[in-house]
Protein backbone atom coordinates (compact mmCIF):
# COMPACT_ATOMS: atom_id res chain seq x y z
CA UNK A 1 0.00 0.00 0.00
CA UNK A 2 0.94 3.48 -0.56
CA UNK A 3 2.55 5.73 1.83
CA UNK A 4 1.14 9.00 0.53
CA UNK A 5 -1.03 12.10 1.20
CA UNK A 6 -1.12 16.12 1.68
CA UNK A 7 1.53 17.74 3.52
CA UNK A 8 -1.27 19.64 5.60
CA UNK A 9 -2.49 16.30 7.07
CA UNK A 10 1.04 14.60 7.79
CA UNK A 11 3.61 17.24 8.07
CA UNK A 12 6.99 17.04 6.38
CA UNK A 13 8.71 16.79 10.05
CA UNK A 14 6.19 13.92 10.69
CA UNK A 15 7.32 12.33 7.75
CA UNK A 16 10.61 12.57 8.18
CA UNK A 17 10.28 11.00 11.77
CA UNK A 18 8.71 8.40 10.06
CA UNK A 19 11.20 7.45 7.44
CA UNK A 20 14.05 7.22 10.07
CA UNK A 21 12.12 5.54 12.40
CA UNK A 22 11.10 2.67 10.03
CA UNK A 23 14.66 3.09 8.58
CA UNK A 24 13.03 3.36 4.84
CA UNK A 25 14.64 2.83 2.08
CA UNK A 26 13.41 4.46 -0.78
CA UNK A 27 12.17 8.05 -2.74
CA UNK A 28 10.10 10.65 -1.50
CA UNK A 29 8.10 12.31 -3.81
CA UNK A 30 6.74 16.14 -2.77
CA UNK A 31 4.66 17.71 -5.52
CA UNK A 32 3.93 21.68 -4.67
CA UNK A 33 0.04 22.49 -4.86
CA UNK A 34 0.11 25.65 -6.48
CA UNK A 35 -3.60 27.60 -7.09
CA UNK A 36 -2.39 29.16 -10.30
CA UNK A 37 -3.23 26.21 -12.64
CA UNK A 38 -0.91 27.98 -15.38
CA UNK A 39 2.12 27.80 -12.83
CA UNK A 40 4.33 24.50 -14.24
CA UNK A 41 4.09 21.54 -11.53
CA UNK A 42 6.90 21.84 -9.18
CA UNK A 43 8.34 18.36 -8.02
CA UNK A 44 10.77 17.84 -5.03
CA UNK A 45 12.76 14.66 -4.46
CA UNK A 46 14.76 13.15 -1.65
CA UNK A 47 16.05 9.93 -1.66
CA UNK A 48 16.43 7.95 1.96
CA UNK A 49 18.63 4.68 2.45
CA UNK A 50 17.99 3.58 6.11
CA UNK A 51 16.12 6.43 7.22
CA UNK A 52 18.96 8.58 6.20
CA UNK A 53 19.03 11.05 3.64
CA UNK A 54 21.25 11.05 1.06
CA UNK A 55 20.38 12.74 -1.97
CA UNK A 56 17.71 15.29 -3.16
CA UNK A 57 16.90 17.49 -6.23
CA UNK A 58 14.07 18.70 -7.91
CA UNK A 59 14.83 16.49 -11.04
CA UNK A 60 14.77 12.74 -11.92
CA UNK A 61 17.42 12.85 -14.65
CA UNK A 62 20.43 12.25 -12.31
CA UNK A 63 21.82 15.17 -13.29
CA UNK A 64 21.40 17.18 -10.85
CA UNK A 65 24.78 16.63 -8.76
CA UNK A 66 26.96 16.68 -12.03
CA UNK A 67 25.25 20.07 -12.56
CA UNK A 68 25.95 21.79 -9.38
CA UNK A 69 29.92 20.13 -9.63
CA UNK A 70 29.94 21.93 -12.95
CA UNK A 71 28.33 25.24 -11.94
CA UNK A 72 30.74 25.39 -9.15
CA UNK A 73 33.82 25.25 -11.35
CA UNK A 74 35.01 21.74 -9.99
CA UNK A 75 34.58 19.70 -12.88
CA UNK A 76 33.22 20.15 -16.43
CA UNK A 77 29.74 18.89 -15.83
CA UNK A 78 29.89 16.50 -19.30
CA UNK A 79 32.71 15.35 -17.30
CA UNK A 80 30.94 14.67 -14.29
CA UNK A 81 28.23 12.73 -16.10
CA UNK A 82 30.27 10.66 -18.03
CA UNK A 83 32.25 9.66 -15.16
CA UNK A 84 28.69 8.90 -13.49
CA UNK A 85 27.73 6.76 -16.43
CA UNK A 86 30.65 4.90 -16.69
CA UNK A 87 30.86 3.23 -13.67
CA UNK A 88 29.08 0.93 -12.41
CA UNK A 89 25.78 1.76 -10.49
CA UNK A 90 26.86 0.60 -7.24
CA UNK A 91 28.65 3.49 -5.81
CA UNK A 92 27.61 7.18 -5.32
CA UNK A 93 29.71 9.26 -7.78
CA UNK A 94 30.75 11.84 -5.02
CA UNK A 95 33.07 8.61 -3.76
CA UNK A 96 34.01 7.72 -7.24
CA UNK A 97 35.44 11.40 -7.95
CA UNK A 98 37.06 11.11 -4.62
CA UNK A 99 38.60 8.19 -5.13
CA UNK A 100 40.20 9.27 -8.89
CA UNK A 101 41.39 12.48 -6.70
CA UNK A 102 38.99 15.07 -8.71
CA UNK A 103 36.88 16.68 -5.43
CA UNK A 104 37.71 17.04 -2.02
CA UNK A 105 36.54 15.50 0.93
CA UNK A 106 35.42 19.33 1.84
CA UNK A 107 34.26 20.13 -1.45
CA UNK A 108 31.57 17.02 -1.01
CA UNK A 109 30.61 18.64 1.91
CA UNK A 110 29.83 21.86 0.38
CA UNK A 111 28.07 19.75 -2.00
CA UNK A 112 25.97 18.19 0.10
CA UNK A 113 25.29 21.00 2.00
CA UNK A 114 24.01 23.00 -0.96
CA UNK A 115 21.57 19.67 -2.34
CA UNK A 116 20.69 18.02 0.63
CA UNK A 117 20.34 20.77 3.96
CA UNK A 118 19.54 23.88 2.01
CA UNK A 119 17.34 22.25 -0.96
CA UNK A 120 15.41 20.26 2.08
CA UNK A 121 15.30 22.38 4.56
CA UNK A 122 13.69 24.59 2.15
CA UNK A 123 10.92 22.37 1.41
CA UNK A 124 9.71 22.76 5.48
CA UNK A 125 8.09 26.17 4.51
CA UNK A 126 5.79 24.91 2.13
CA UNK A 127 2.49 25.35 2.83
CA UNK A 128 0.78 22.38 1.21
CA UNK A 129 1.81 19.69 -0.90
CA UNK A 130 1.24 16.10 -2.14
CA UNK A 131 3.54 13.52 -1.00
CA UNK A 132 4.31 9.52 -1.85
CA UNK A 133 6.91 7.59 -0.78
CA UNK A 134 7.81 4.96 -2.96
CA UNK A 135 9.95 2.15 -1.02
CA UNK A 136 10.69 0.05 -4.68
CA UNK A 137 12.71 2.98 -6.00
CA UNK A 138 16.97 2.11 -6.69
CA UNK A 139 18.99 4.40 -4.76
CA UNK A 140 20.23 7.43 -7.47
CA UNK A 141 24.22 6.77 -7.25
CA UNK A 142 24.77 9.54 -9.97
CA UNK A 143 22.58 11.78 -7.49
CA UNK A 144 24.59 11.02 -4.34
CA UNK A 145 27.73 12.46 -2.84
CA UNK A 146 28.22 9.30 -0.70
CA UNK A 147 27.60 11.60 2.53
CA UNK A 148 24.17 11.10 4.34
CA UNK A 149 22.20 12.78 7.24
CA UNK A 150 19.44 11.45 10.23
CA UNK A 151 16.01 12.28 8.84
CA UNK A 152 15.45 14.07 12.11
CA UNK A 153 19.00 16.10 11.91
CA UNK A 154 17.54 17.47 8.69
CA UNK A 155 14.45 18.52 10.66
CA UNK A 156 15.73 19.79 14.04
CA UNK A 157 17.87 22.43 11.60
CA UNK A 158 14.99 23.01 9.18
CA UNK A 159 12.36 23.63 12.55
CA UNK A 160 14.97 25.41 14.06
CA UNK A 161 15.12 28.43 11.57
CA UNK A 162 11.38 28.09 10.46
CA UNK A 163 9.87 31.64 10.45
CA UNK A 164 5.90 30.52 9.59
CA UNK A 165 4.30 27.71 11.80
CA UNK A 166 0.89 28.66 10.57
CA UNK A 167 1.08 24.98 8.85
CA UNK A 168 2.40 22.82 11.75
CA UNK A 169 -0.42 24.66 14.20
CA UNK A 170 -2.44 21.81 14.59
CA UNK A 171 0.52 19.25 14.80
CA UNK A 172 1.99 21.53 17.90
CA UNK A 173 1.58 19.91 21.50
CA UNK A 174 -1.12 21.52 23.72
CA UNK A 175 -0.40 24.22 26.08
CA UNK A 176 -2.16 21.62 28.62
CA UNK A 177 -0.22 18.71 27.91
CA UNK A 178 3.35 17.86 29.60
CA UNK A 179 6.42 16.45 27.54
CA UNK A 180 8.00 12.96 28.44
CA UNK A 181 10.94 11.20 27.65
CA UNK A 182 10.72 8.22 25.42
CA UNK A 183 14.59 7.23 25.44
CA UNK A 184 17.35 5.80 27.80
CA UNK A 185 19.29 8.33 29.07
CA UNK A 186 20.54 11.22 27.14
CA UNK A 187 19.76 12.52 23.72
CA UNK A 188 22.32 11.57 21.09
CA UNK A 189 21.19 14.52 18.88
CA UNK A 190 23.00 17.70 19.19
CA UNK A 191 20.24 19.90 20.61
CA UNK A 192 20.36 23.33 21.16
CA UNK A 193 20.08 25.66 24.41
CA UNK A 194 16.40 26.04 24.57
CA UNK A 195 15.78 22.29 23.47
CA UNK A 196 18.34 21.08 26.22
CA UNK A 197 16.34 23.30 28.84
CA UNK A 198 12.88 22.13 27.43
CA UNK A 199 14.45 18.17 27.46
CA UNK A 200 15.03 18.84 31.46
CA UNK A 201 11.14 19.21 32.00
CA UNK A 202 10.36 15.96 29.62
CA UNK A 203 8.96 14.31 33.05
CA UNK A 204 5.42 13.97 31.83
CA UNK A 205 3.66 15.84 35.03
CA UNK A 206 4.59 19.60 34.39
CA UNK A 207 1.67 21.24 31.48
CA UNK A 208 3.95 23.08 28.40
CA UNK A 209 2.37 26.71 29.70
CA UNK A 210 4.04 25.96 33.34
CA UNK A 211 6.97 25.34 31.50
CA UNK A 212 6.99 28.37 30.09
CA UNK A 213 6.11 29.97 32.39
CA UNK A 214 9.23 28.55 34.08
CA UNK A 215 11.47 28.88 31.37
CA UNK A 216 10.94 32.63 30.53
CA UNK A 217 9.69 31.91 27.17
CA UNK A 218 6.49 33.00 25.27
CA UNK A 219 4.01 29.84 25.22
CA UNK A 220 4.12 29.70 21.14
CA UNK A 221 7.55 29.27 21.08
CA UNK A 222 7.86 26.28 23.80
CA UNK A 223 5.67 24.25 22.28
CA UNK A 224 7.34 24.69 18.76
CA UNK A 225 10.54 23.79 20.87
CA UNK A 226 8.74 20.78 22.06
CA UNK A 227 7.57 19.75 18.84
CA UNK A 228 10.92 19.62 17.67
CA UNK A 229 11.47 16.96 20.42
CA UNK A 230 8.65 15.05 19.44
CA UNK A 231 9.83 14.87 15.65
CA UNK A 232 13.25 14.11 17.04
CA UNK A 233 11.86 10.89 18.39
CA UNK A 234 13.14 12.26 21.98
CA UNK A 235 9.88 12.65 23.71
CA UNK A 236 6.07 12.38 23.47
CA UNK A 237 3.18 14.58 24.38
CA UNK A 238 1.00 13.35 27.09
CA UNK A 239 -2.06 14.87 27.82
CA UNK A 240 -2.87 15.87 31.01
CA UNK A 241 -6.23 15.93 32.85
CA UNK A 242 -7.08 19.99 32.71
CA UNK A 243 -7.17 22.09 35.74
CA UNK A 244 -10.76 23.55 35.04
CA UNK A 245 -12.02 19.86 34.03
CA UNK A 246 -10.16 18.26 37.52
CA UNK A 247 -11.98 21.15 39.77
CA UNK A 248 -15.29 20.17 37.83
CA UNK A 249 -15.06 16.93 38.97
CA UNK A 250 -18.34 15.77 40.40
CA UNK A 251 -16.82 15.65 43.65
CA UNK A 252 -15.88 19.35 43.59
CA UNK A 253 -19.00 20.71 42.18
CA UNK A 254 -21.74 18.74 43.18
CA UNK A 255 -24.67 16.87 42.53
CA UNK A 256 -25.97 19.11 39.32
CA UNK A 257 -22.95 17.58 37.21
CA UNK A 258 -23.68 13.92 38.70
CA UNK A 259 -21.87 10.85 36.82
CA UNK A 260 -24.22 9.14 34.53
CA UNK A 261 -24.81 5.93 36.26
CA UNK A 262 -23.47 3.74 33.86
CA UNK A 263 -19.66 4.99 34.84
CA UNK A 264 -18.38 1.87 36.99
CA UNK A 265 -17.65 1.98 40.74
CA UNK A 266 -14.62 0.69 40.77
CA UNK A 267 -12.21 -1.73 38.81
CA UNK A 268 -12.34 -5.76 40.33
CA UNK A 269 -10.62 -8.62 38.06
CA UNK A 270 -12.84 -10.91 36.16
CA UNK A 271 -12.52 -14.48 36.60
CA UNK A 272 -11.11 -16.89 33.65
CA UNK A 273 -14.37 -18.23 33.24
CA UNK A 274 -15.72 -15.63 32.77
CA UNK A 275 -13.60 -15.16 30.12
CA UNK A 276 -13.52 -18.47 28.37
CA UNK A 277 -17.43 -17.66 28.11
CA UNK A 278 -17.20 -14.44 26.84
CA UNK A 279 -14.51 -15.81 23.93
CA UNK A 280 -17.43 -18.60 23.39
CA UNK A 281 -19.93 -16.18 23.30
CA UNK A 282 -18.34 -13.84 20.69
CA UNK A 283 -17.01 -16.94 18.30
CA UNK A 284 -20.53 -17.18 17.68
CA UNK A 285 -21.17 -13.78 16.27
CA UNK A 286 -18.33 -13.96 14.26
CA UNK B 1 -23.26 -9.89 38.60
CA UNK B 2 -20.14 -10.25 36.97
CA UNK B 3 -18.98 -7.36 34.26
CA UNK B 4 -15.83 -6.95 32.13
CA UNK B 5 -15.66 -3.44 30.77
CA UNK B 6 -13.95 -2.46 27.83
CA UNK B 7 -13.13 1.05 26.73
CA UNK B 8 -13.23 1.86 23.15
CA UNK B 9 -11.40 4.97 22.12
CA UNK B 10 -9.63 6.92 19.85
CA UNK B 11 -9.63 9.96 17.62
CA UNK B 12 -12.89 11.95 15.73
CA UNK B 13 -14.07 9.34 13.27
CA UNK B 14 -12.63 6.22 13.66
CA UNK B 15 -15.65 4.16 14.30
CA UNK B 16 -16.14 4.40 18.24
CA UNK B 17 -19.83 4.64 18.12
CA UNK B 18 -20.37 2.90 15.64
CA UNK B 19 -17.82 0.02 16.84
CA UNK B 20 -20.52 0.09 20.00
CA UNK B 21 -23.65 -0.38 18.06
CA UNK B 22 -22.48 -3.25 16.04
CA UNK B 23 -22.37 -5.35 19.56
CA UNK B 24 -24.28 -3.71 21.97
CA UNK B 25 -27.42 -5.92 22.93
CA UNK B 26 -29.04 -2.18 23.87
CA UNK B 27 -29.59 0.88 22.44
CA UNK B 28 -26.39 2.59 22.51
CA UNK B 29 -26.59 5.17 26.05
CA UNK B 30 -24.90 8.57 24.61
CA UNK B 31 -24.76 10.15 28.00
CA UNK B 32 -24.03 13.76 26.72
CA UNK B 33 -25.35 16.22 29.13
CA UNK B 34 -27.01 19.64 27.90
CA UNK B 35 -25.76 22.16 29.94
CA UNK B 36 -29.01 23.49 32.08
CA UNK B 37 -29.32 27.14 32.93
CA UNK B 38 -28.27 26.94 36.56
CA UNK B 39 -25.26 24.84 35.26
CA UNK B 40 -24.43 26.22 31.89
CA UNK B 41 -21.22 28.08 32.83
CA UNK B 42 -19.74 25.06 34.56
CA UNK B 43 -21.16 22.74 31.49
CA UNK B 44 -19.98 24.49 29.12
CA UNK B 45 -16.35 23.76 30.06
CA UNK B 46 -17.37 20.03 31.26
CA UNK B 47 -19.58 17.97 29.14
CA UNK B 48 -19.91 14.90 30.48
CA UNK B 49 -20.45 12.98 26.89
CA UNK B 50 -19.35 8.90 26.03
CA UNK B 51 -21.33 6.24 24.98
CA UNK B 52 -22.43 3.45 26.68
CA UNK B 53 -23.12 -0.90 24.80
CA UNK B 54 -23.66 -3.95 27.00
CA UNK B 55 -23.90 -7.38 25.76
CA UNK B 56 -24.87 -10.01 27.98
CA UNK B 57 -23.90 -13.50 27.95
CA UNK B 58 -25.48 -15.52 30.71
CA UNK B 59 -27.34 -14.55 33.65
CA UNK B 60 -24.85 -12.90 35.79
CA UNK B 61 -21.99 -11.89 33.12
CA UNK B 62 -21.56 -9.01 30.92
CA UNK B 63 -19.63 -7.09 28.75
CA UNK B 64 -19.72 -2.86 29.14
CA UNK B 65 -18.59 -1.31 26.52
CA UNK B 66 -17.45 2.29 27.36
CA UNK B 67 -16.63 4.69 24.07
CA UNK B 68 -14.90 8.35 24.97
CA UNK B 69 -15.66 11.63 24.08
CA UNK B 70 -14.78 11.99 20.32
CA UNK B 71 -13.48 15.39 21.10
CA UNK B 72 -9.66 15.50 21.70
CA UNK B 73 -10.14 17.12 25.03
CA UNK B 74 -9.03 14.87 28.08
CA UNK B 75 -11.27 15.51 30.83
CA UNK B 76 -12.14 14.19 34.35
CA UNK B 77 -14.39 11.33 32.00
CA UNK B 78 -11.17 10.05 30.22
CA UNK B 79 -9.66 9.52 34.02
CA UNK B 80 -12.62 8.11 35.23
CA UNK B 81 -13.31 5.61 32.21
CA UNK B 82 -9.50 4.26 31.57
CA UNK B 83 -9.37 4.45 35.56
CA UNK B 84 -12.02 1.41 35.73
CA UNK B 85 -11.65 -0.62 32.52
CA UNK B 86 -10.09 -3.82 32.12
CA UNK B 87 -8.67 -3.32 28.43
CA UNK B 88 -9.12 -0.66 26.34
CA UNK B 89 -9.35 -0.74 22.20
CA UNK B 90 -7.87 2.24 19.96
CA UNK B 91 -9.45 2.89 17.09
CA UNK B 92 -7.65 4.56 14.28
CA UNK B 93 -8.35 5.58 10.68
CA UNK B 94 -5.62 4.11 8.59
CA UNK B 95 -6.74 6.25 5.69
CA UNK B 96 -6.30 10.07 7.93
CA UNK B 97 -3.10 10.35 8.70
CA UNK B 98 -3.59 13.72 9.89
CA UNK B 99 -5.34 11.66 12.91
CA UNK B 100 -2.18 9.45 13.96
CA UNK B 101 -0.85 12.47 16.07
CA UNK B 102 -4.40 12.22 17.81
CA UNK B 103 -4.20 8.82 18.20
CA UNK B 104 -0.77 9.12 19.76
CA UNK B 105 -1.76 11.92 22.75
CA UNK B 106 -4.71 9.33 23.47
CA UNK B 107 -2.04 6.53 23.79
CA UNK B 108 -0.21 8.10 25.72
CA UNK B 109 -2.44 9.56 28.16
CA UNK B 110 -3.81 6.07 28.84
CA UNK B 111 -0.83 4.47 28.98
CA UNK B 112 0.32 7.27 31.56
CA UNK B 113 -2.95 6.22 33.96
CA UNK B 114 -3.11 2.63 33.19
CA UNK B 115 -1.28 -0.52 32.29
CA UNK B 116 -4.33 -2.66 31.32
CA UNK B 117 -4.11 -4.48 28.30
CA UNK B 118 -4.79 -2.86 25.07
CA UNK B 119 -5.06 -3.34 21.02
CA UNK B 120 -4.98 -1.14 18.08
CA UNK B 121 -7.96 -1.83 15.61
CA UNK B 122 -7.48 0.16 12.08
CA UNK B 123 -10.27 1.08 10.67
CA UNK B 124 -11.16 2.34 6.90
CA UNK B 125 -8.37 0.14 5.86
CA UNK B 126 -10.81 -0.52 2.86
CA UNK B 127 -9.79 2.73 1.58
CA UNK B 128 -7.46 3.36 -1.10
CA UNK B 129 -5.47 5.71 0.75
CA UNK B 130 -5.54 3.48 3.84
CA UNK B 131 -1.78 3.20 5.22
CA UNK B 132 -0.81 -0.92 6.00
CA UNK B 133 -0.70 -2.32 9.63
CA UNK B 134 2.99 -1.98 9.20
CA UNK B 135 3.35 1.56 8.30
CA UNK B 136 1.17 2.58 10.76
CA UNK B 137 2.71 1.07 13.59
CA UNK B 138 5.78 3.37 12.89
CA UNK B 139 3.72 6.05 12.43
CA UNK B 140 1.99 5.28 15.76
CA UNK B 141 5.80 5.16 17.66
CA UNK B 142 5.71 1.22 17.46
CA UNK B 143 9.25 0.78 16.53
CA UNK B 144 9.87 -2.44 18.12
CA UNK B 145 7.94 -5.61 17.14
CA UNK B 146 8.34 -7.10 20.86
CA UNK B 147 6.83 -3.86 22.51
CA UNK B 148 3.97 -3.63 20.01
CA UNK B 149 -0.05 -4.58 21.02
CA UNK B 150 -2.18 -6.29 18.95
CA UNK B 151 -2.53 -4.59 15.39
CA UNK B 152 -5.76 -5.45 13.87
CA UNK B 153 -8.28 -4.46 11.16
CA UNK B 154 -11.87 -4.04 11.87
CA UNK B 155 -14.91 -2.46 10.26
CA UNK B 156 -17.32 -1.02 13.01
CA UNK B 157 -19.93 -1.35 10.67
CA UNK B 158 -19.80 -5.16 11.14
CA UNK B 159 -20.83 -7.21 13.96
CA UNK B 160 -18.85 -10.41 12.89
CA UNK B 161 -15.71 -7.90 12.84
CA UNK B 162 -16.11 -6.46 16.16
CA UNK B 163 -16.91 -9.47 17.60
CA UNK B 164 -13.50 -10.69 16.28
CA UNK B 165 -11.59 -7.52 17.52
CA UNK B 166 -13.21 -8.20 21.15
CA UNK B 167 -12.15 -11.73 20.84
CA UNK B 168 -8.61 -10.35 20.37
CA UNK B 169 -8.61 -7.74 23.27
CA UNK B 170 -10.09 -10.39 25.65
CA UNK B 171 -7.83 -13.14 24.50
CA UNK B 172 -4.66 -10.64 24.56
CA UNK B 173 -5.85 -9.89 28.35
CA UNK B 174 -5.97 -13.11 29.43
CA UNK B 175 -2.34 -13.49 27.96
CA UNK B 176 -1.46 -10.49 30.53
CA UNK B 177 -2.78 -12.02 33.42
CA UNK B 178 -5.74 -9.64 33.85
CA UNK B 179 -7.48 -12.32 36.06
Amino acid sequence: MAVTGYLSEFSLAEIFSFLEQGNKTGLLTICVLSEDQSKKRENHYVWFNQGRIVAASNRLDQHGLANMIGQRGWLGEHTALRVAQTCAATMPIGLILKTQGLLTVEQLKLLFYAQVMRQVCALFSLKDGWFQFDGKVPLPFAEMTGLNAPATEVTLSALRVLKDWSALASKLPEPSSAIKGIIEGKPQQKLNQSEWHLWEFANGTLALHTIAKQLQLPLEKAQQIAFRLVTAGLVEEVPLVTVSSVASRPEATGPEIAVPETVPAEATAVSHSFLHNLVGFLKGKV
Amino acid sequence: MEIMRLVVTGPVGAGKSTFIRSVSEIAVVDTDRQATDETSLIKQKTTVAFDFGRLAFGPEMALHLYGTPGQSRFDFMWDILIQKAHAYILLVAAHRPREFVDARRIRAFMRQRSQVPMIIGLTHMDSPNAWDIENTAIALGYLNADKCPPIITVNPNEAASVAQAIITLVQHSMQNCLV
